[in-house]
């Protein structure tokens, strides 16, 4: 049995005390404070004991490598996504906003042990305090380290090194390049 | 022997039964990275006191690649190269979440078609998946013969997938919109034919009655068998609550007596017009952990011979356009891979590539109940529970 997103998604808005929900492309969302983000997920355990993944995204006006993000109103933030579900299929997305000043958010470790390895990894990875985790030392990364490769300030080595063709499996080739595109075929190539 | 040894005996046994507690010292034992157990490059950091465990830390990441970064910066047809390497012994079932996330988000639905050649392919990886598990977990534990049976019938089963998509391990086969012209169909652009190759359905279905028998040699070669019974009874128990928490999926929660499985709660693929069931186990033990997922070969070969009666005539793709932009939007969308549930959390900005690609692997969250599961284990248990997890490096690293 599928639970309709948007219901689930306003049924678990009304657990956890918020009024801000959304269910598009059937992902049911729930944005809570970063106040309440413990309480939230204490709330929901028992309803919905699977715990699947904990993230970050980077919302910044401006990266280091890849596409910049379209839209105008764009605030400088570290947005931190949990996922909870259910076996019978129900899932939610908890959201939750933490200024990119003071990047602290508290530990959700002890309500669920899955968030463990996954507030490591987004740590390392964005550069993120989780308050009152147990063991809050590199997951993936080596202990010397320096930096947060996911930022998006942080940039792709390879790419400045060499840029990225990137483009030429489905635009025309770039001026200057010698003949056409082969096919797999070579008997065509001669 | 005298009476008189009989006393002068009892009087030195007397002597050497004081109460002496044997103290060892707790050493540090460093299992892997290169420890053929951890199927990888896995580092168990344990500390012991004689041969019982009393604390275990993981060090994973010899093996990160960084693919949500190098997602960031590639398009969306692109992606897919990546996302086969995750989880490299079922690549083709990583493909579709991803798949199905930039489809929707583009609110463009693959032709019936095509939709079946992902679930009879899905299906195989699994196959495939298992089949190595069923081979290498009681290899681990001493017993050789039953690698060579269910070997046999995986190379079967890759040969298939080679001769459909040109791949044994990364087909690279998804196109947004629907699956790539089979290989082998026209040697040139100009003569390629939109279908399977020919006879792909009837060799199919015989595999699968090949596998159907291999399973049957595996239930009396391990699961009858004493040993194997010793060494997985009881050994390695998950609780399903301690799982749920921990976001243990696949047939690692299902082993644990919960019946959780997204073919059939989640509509990724058309699952539901198929008849299976679900199997699951009672104790949470090793021992269920093989049995439920030689039952779910079972199950898998029976998905596939429905699906390849099923199969609708038709395309095998829609019309896309020809460079790939998806429009603004969040979707999360998740599979039941061979290793539990694969996820992807897609931000899109509207460009040709992610803002922000989350990957959720299977073994990643099931290797990470390890510090709590083996706690007070013996040493020599611990390559029998790491075995009974199924999990691949590539999918813990990413």
């Amino acid at each position: 049995m599928t639970t309709n997103p948007s219901e689930l998604a306003e049924r678990v808005a009304g657990v956890v005390g918020s009024d801000r929900f959304t269910s598009d492309h059937g992902t049911a969302k729930v944005y809570v404070d970063v106040s309440s983000w413990v309480a939230a997920h204490q709330s929901l355990a028992s309803d919905m004991p699977f715990f699947s993944w904990l993230s970050a995204i980077d919302w910044a006006a401006e990266v280091a490598v890849g596409e910049p993000p379209e839209s105008d109103e764009f605030e400088q933030r570290y947005e931190i996504l949990s996922c909870v579900g259910s076996p019978d299929g129900r899932m939610v997305v908890l959201s939750t906003d933490i200024s990119k000043d003071q990047a602290s958010i508290p530990s959700i470790a002890d309500v669920f042990g899955g968030a463990n390895w996954h507030e490591r990894e987004a740590a390392e990875m964005f550069g993120i305090e989780f308050i009152g985790h147990p063991n809050l030392t590199h997951l993936y990364l080596p202990d010397a380290f320096e930096g947060h490769p996911l930022r998006k300030t942080f940039p792709l080595l390879s790419r400045e090194v060499k840029p990225w063709p990137g483009t030429v499996d489905v635009e025309d080739m770039p001026e200057g390049s010698a003949g056409t595109p082969s096919t797999e075929n070579p008997e065509d190539a001669g | 022997m005298t009476t008189a040894d009989r006393q002068l005996l009892s009087r030195y046994h007397s002597e050497v039964q004081v109460s002496v507690e044997l103290q060892t010292p707790e050493m540090i034992l460093n299992l892997g990275p290169q420890h053929p157990s951890t199927h990888g490059v896995l580092r168990l950091v344990a500390r012991v006191d004689g041969e019982v465990i009393t604390e275990v830390e993981p060090v994973v990441g010899y093996m990160h690649r960084g693919y949500e970064k190098l997602a960031e910066v590639r398009t969306y047809p692109q992606i897919t190269a990546l996302v086969n390497r995750i989880d490299w012994v079922s690549g083709f079932a990583n493909e579709i979440p991803f798949m199905v996330a930039t489809e929707r988000l583009m609110g463009i639905e693959p032709p019936a078609r095509a939709q079946y050649i992902r679930l009879i392919l899905t299906e195989m990886a699994r196959i495939s998946s298992h089949l190595l598990f069923l081979s290498s977990f009681p290899l681990e534990l001493g017993a050789a013969t039953p690698l060579m049976y269910a070997l046999r019938e995986r190379e079967r089963v890759l040969d298939l997938i080679e001769g459909l998509t040109g791949g044994r391990f990364h087909p690279n086969f998804n196109r947004i919109g629907g699956v790539k012209p089979a290989a082998g169909a026209g040697s040139t652009q100009k003569k390629v034919v939109q279908d399977l190759p020919k006879g792909f359905l009837d060799q199919t279905r015989e595999a699968m009655v090949q596998v159907r028998s291999v399973c049957d040699e595996m239930v009396e070669l391990v699961l009858g068998n004493e040993i194997f019974q010793e060494r997985t009874r009881g050994v390695g128990i998950i609780p399903a609550d301690k799982a749920l928490a921990f976001g243990v999926t696949g047939p690692n929660l299902r082993a644990s007596g919960v019946s959780f499985d997204l073919r059939k709660t989640d509509n990724y693929l058309p699952y539901s017009d198929l008849e299976f069931s679900v199997p699951t186990g009672d104790n949470g033990d090793g021992f269920d952990r093989y049995s439920v997922r030689l039952e779910e070969v079972v199950q898998a070969t029976h998905i596939v011979d429905q699906a390849t009666d099923l199969i609708p005539a038709g395309d095998l793709q829609t019309k896309v356009p020809r460079i790939i932009k998806v429009p603004r939007g969040e979707i999360y969308v998740r599979a039941e891979n061979p290793k539990g549930e694969m996820g992807y959390y897609v931000v899109s900005e509207g460009g040709r590539g992610p803002y922000r690609l989350k990957i959720r692997s299977a073994s990643f969250s099931n290797l990470s109940i390890l510090p709590w599961l083996l706690k007070g284990q013996l040493l020599p248990d611990v390559i029998a529970i790491l075995g009974s997890l199924d999990f691949v490096l590539g999918d813990v690293d990413r």
